[in-house]
């Protein structure tokens, strides 16, 4: 059971750096998820702390313990890779007791560790089988087993889900999460899937090029987005993000779109009128999410409106694409909701729903 | 706790603890650790390496600007062995030999094999046994067949002339006269290597990829056609491969000659490496000897470097 | 191969033509196959009937060809006047130990180059690739010399007419590294850091987790590497100096100088000395043909 902390890390491959100055901390048996898009450097973050690659600047601790210079096996951080990577010659049974037994171990003691983890992995019978000839799921339980049996203070996975068809995913998932409420241990675990951090994770790192774009809860991630780039990422249909300028007026901040204005309550948004002002005369994005917008073909002048472009039915949703001027506005309404192409309709929605997005892609409230 | 002090916790855990020039030490502390088993692992092959193949290399080529050294002690002669190299008349004979040898055979060896790996390609049946069968003069290592071809080409009781005898023609003198013997010599390793490189190319033609074939069978060539218009080409860079990997292999004639002509008659068959050979147990002239052999290595080297040019290409096709 | 057709033509004669152009193509194919097998395997066979005949034999007239009794002299001669037995016996010990020694130093040599990290390795990497081809023939003198001076400083164990004078140059083989790292290149990255994680030391992932993946390259490479020793012919000519100490290779090309004549004895050392490899490569066919394929084209 372990405190994670990276300070200041960078990781750069020849011109390329992959990791730029990143900071944070985990806490002692928290399931910290970082997640981003592939390229973003998460891997190569989990991939340092392992001690898999040489960190080019900053500093990995783990309980307090600076580990940059120290053999992957002495940091006691545990690796399951998104591959498995079982040795495919040994059975079972000897891949989960092979860090054992290279910790030279007495016999019997490898040999009840091996039972155990085992028996916690639901691994019992397919002991004695290669991993050619178990099923997806199987190997990565045993991935798992192999990992437990170090009794490591630090679980570290790398997409570990990736490979498994949905179904098998979703089930895996749970699995996981309970195998983390029963072992306590301190748990990094990479993914580029949303839905996996959101229904995993204590916390979410949302990273992108190598940067920090948000570290929170994953409701608050949702709610409360960092900056453009989470508000899109988050969210399946995104956050609508349109374009306007802000003024303080008569008490209301006043966004002025393209072809309308909307009046929004700025206490209710957090804001204060010293925050408003100070993006007076620049380009802001307000964010907006699907579920938060409701329509009306009762359009009057002057406000936000568009024209239904196309209809996207998944059965318990339907998902209504509007055209705002260049923009494209995604509505989620009822699944049998009488909308029709073609329709110029109102959008309307709750002041404490919208998020505003500075020119500079950050969200102009800084106390989040 | 006063909110700059709370700003304060907050960000203190990510100032950094090591200074740089700290990092920076334990850093190739921790490299250099890792350096040792590298040792282990490396050490031994590299110690051959360097001790009978780096230092023999840059021994030659001190000793190509000496003469003597095997029973007596070496002596500087500067460029002399090199600029005698070529008014050396038995050199210029090894080198003109060596160069015939080396196109004839591997014409022969390369448009032989590549049509027996045509026809193998094509005919699927039975593709083990030929192979199995082709590769049977490899295993017999060059000096016995060298012996062999003795056998089969003497003039008085080989197999050749006994049924040219039988039939009423006229015996032929493989190895006393030139330029048969050169030719007996090509044909020999023409034997010998037919069955490497039909292995070969079987295998380059089978990595073409099928659907170019494909494409040409639909559009009416014939096997032939096929062969020469797509195939050959694909397996251009890997000819070029072939052949100089092929020219590295034949520049090394030895054993051959050793057995069945001894580089005669009259020079007709002194190969490089016999002319190295021969000079170096002689005990005469060594000089120029040592000249030759850095000259082989020199040759070999570049056309290894060439090679690799080829292999590149080929990985990017 | 088809040209136009008029139309009103028989398409079934048409078909049964194609197939008739086929069937004889490939007959036309499997004859000159046959004919290449026959050119193949012909002079090996032919080496049978001298060996069984007496010398003096070989060179009467009327020539025979066909052995009219079956005469073992030949290879009595060969068994108790030469050194042939103990030539064999050298043969194998210097290309079992040229293999053996071969195999583990370029495995483990390979194994650096492919999954271990150092300042230069690109460099040096190129520099051992380079010497890749080098004949034995360019650094026949230097050796020769390294040997005869090393007798000295190594108390006798490397120097001329010695095993290890013989074998431990020859087991130098910059192709058994380069095909070594390529296969070790080719075991998934993710094994070799899970056992990092796991605590392996390098010899113990080398051991426990690539060797046991590697056997069949280590196979191939071992017997290209016999099979070469096996035939090696100028350098345990120039190394060894007396006749107990020669090779198979050497010693029965020996024996064309001093028994100009005894070709009976020739042909039957000559047939002794091919039979096992033949009989050995019948059994592993499979292992030889990858062998000698693996010896260039690897890459």
């Amino acid at each position: 059971m372990a405190e994670v902390i990276i300070r200041k890390l960078t990781k750069t491959f020849g011109d390329n750096t992959v990791v730029k100055s990143v900071s944070l901390k985990v806490e002692d048996g928290e399931f910290l998820v970082l997640l981003g898009p592939s390229g973003c450097g998460k891997s190569t973050i989990l991939r340092l702390i392992a001690g898999l690659e040489d960190v080019t600047s900053g500093e990995i601790l783990i309980n307090g313990e600076i580990v940059n210079f120290v053999n992957p096996v002495d940091r006691n951080a545990a690796f399951v890779f998104q591959n498995y990577a079982l040795y495919p010659h040994m059975t079972v049974r000897k891949n989960i007791a092979f860090p054992l037994e290279t910790a030279k171990l007495p016999k019997e003691e490898v040999l009840k560790t091996v039972n155990e983890a085992g028996r916690i992995l639901e691994l019992d019978q397919l002991m004695d089988r290669l991993p050619s000839q178990l099923s997806g799921g199987q190997r990565q339980r045993v991935a798992l087993a192999r990992a437990i049996v170090r009794k490591p203070v630090v679980f570290l996975m790398d997409e570990p889900l990736s490979n498994l068809d949905a179904q098998l995913r979703q089930q895996t998932r749970i699995e996981l999460m309970e195998l983390h409420q029963r072992l306590g241990i301190t748990t990094i675990y990479v993914t580029h899937d949303q839905i996996e951090a959101m229904t995993m994770g204590k916390r979410i790192v949302i990273l992108k090029d190598g940067e920090l774009q948000q570290i929170d809860t994953p409701t608050r991630t949702y709610e409360k987005p960092a900056n453009t780039f989470v508000a899109r990422f988050m969210g399946a249909p995104p956050m609508n993000l349109i374009k306007g300028e802000i003024s303080l007026a008569s008490g209301q901040l006043e966004f002025k779109g393209d072809g309308f204005t909307s009046s929004l309550d700025y206490l209710k948004m957090g804001l204060t009128p010293d925050l408003i002002s100070r993006h007076n005369n620049e380009t802001v994005s307000l964010g907006v999410r699907p579920e938060h917008i409701e329509i009306s073909s009762d359009v009057s002048a002057g406000e936000l409106s568009g024209v239904v472009k196309f209809l996207e039915p998944t059965g318990a949703d339907l998902f209504v694409n509007i055209a705002i001027g260049e923009e494209t506005a995604v509505v989620r309404c009822q699944p049998k909701a009488k909308v029709q192409i073609g329709t110029k309709v109102s959008l309307k929605f709750a002041s404490e729903n919208v998020q505003l997005f500075g020119a500079d892609s950050w969200n102009i409230n800084s106390n989040l | 706790m006063s909110q700059t002090d709370q700003n304060k916790v907050l960000i203190d855990w990510q100032e950094l603890s090591l200074s740089d020039e700290e990092f920076r030490r334990a850093r190739s502390r921790y490299k250099l650790r890792g350096l040792i088993p590298v040792m282990g692992f490396l050490g031994p092959f590299l110690l051959l390496w360097t001790v009978f193949l780096a230092i023999p290399m840059l021994w030659s080529i001190w000793l190509s600007f000496n003469t003597g050294g095997l029973i007596d002690e070496a002596k500087f002669v500067g460029f002399d062995n090199w600029s005698r190299m070529l008014s050396n008349d038995e050199l210029v004979r090894s080198l003109k030999n060596t160069a015939i040898y080396v196109v004839i055979a591997i014409l022969t060896v390369f448009s032989l094999a590549l049509t027996i790996a045509g026809l193998l390609n094509s005919n699927k049946r039975g593709q083990n046994f030929f192979k199995v069968a082709l590769y049977f003069p490899l295993l017999v290592p060059p000096i016995m067949a060298g012996m062999i071809f003795f056998f089969l080409t003497h003039y008085d009781m080989g197999i050749i002339n006994l049924v040219l005898q039988a039939t009423n023609h006229e015996k032929l003198n493989f190895l006393g006269d030139n330029p048969n013997a050169l030719l007996t010599i090509v044909s020999l390793e023409v034997w010998r290597g037919l069955g490497f490189w039909v292995l070969f190319f079987l295998a380059g033609l089978q990595s073409i990829p099928s659907d170019l074939i494909d494409a040409a069978k639909i559009d009416g060539a014939g096997s032939v056609r096929r062969f020469r218009k797509i195939s050959l080409p694909t397996l251009r860079p890997l000819l070029l491969f072939a052949v100089i990997i092929a020219l590295i292999f034949n520049f090394q004639l030895f054993d051959s000659v050793q057995v069945l002509t001894k580089g005669g008659p009259v020079l007709g068959t002194t190969s490089v490496v016999w002319f190295i050979y021969k000079r170096l147990f002689a005990f005469q002239d060594i000089g120029l000897a040592y000249a030759t052999s850095v000259g082989l290595l020199i040759v070999v080297v570049v056309l290894t470097v060439a090679a690799y040019g080829f292999l590149g290409k080929r990985s990017e096709n | 191969m088809s040209s136009k057709h008029p139309i009103g033509i028989d398409l079934e004669d048409l078909a049964r033509q194609d197939a008739l152009t086929r069937r004889a193509k490939s007959a036309l194919s499997y004859f000159v196959l046959g004919l290449f097998v026959l050119i193949s395997v012909g002079p090996i066979l032919y080496v049978i009937s001298p060996a069984f005949r007496e010398s003096k034999s070989l060179f009467s007239y009327p020539p025979q060809w066909l052995p009219n009794s079956f005469y073992l002299g030949n290879f009595k001669f060969l068994l108790t006047e030469t050194n042939y037995i103990r030539w064999g016996i050298n043969t194998l010990i210097f290309a079992t130990s040229v293999t053996l020694i071969s195999l583990v130093i370029d495995t483990l040599a390979g194994y650096a180059f492919a999954r271990m990290n150092f300042p230069g390795k690109k460099l040096l990497f190129g520099c051992i690739l380079a010497t890749l081809m080098v004949p034995t023939a360019a650094l026949l003198a230097p050796t020769y010399l390294l040997v005869r001076n090393l007798d000295r400083w190594t108390f006798g164990l490397i120097g001329l007419d010695t095993f290890g004078g013989l074998i431990i140059p020859m087991t130098v083989s910059p192709l058994g590294v380069f095909m070594m790292r390529q296969f070790i290149e080719t075991l998934p990255k993710g094994l070799y850091e899970a056992a990092r994680i796991d605590g392996a030391s390098e010899w113990r992932i080398f051991t426990k987790i690539v060797l046991p993946l590697m056997k069949p390259a280590v196979v191939v490479l071992g017997i290209f590497v016999f099979m070469q020793q096996w035939a090696n012919f100028l350098w345990p000519l120039v190394i060894t100096t007396k006749d107990e100490t020669r090779v198979l290779t050497v010693g029965i090309a020996t024996l064309q100088g001093q028994f100009v004549t005894n070709w009976g004895v020739i042909a039957a050392a000559t047939l002794m000395t091919i039979a096992p490899i033949i009989m050995v490569f019948l059994f592993f066919q499979r292992w030889f043909v990858q062998a000698s394929v693996a010896g260039a084209l690897k890459q």
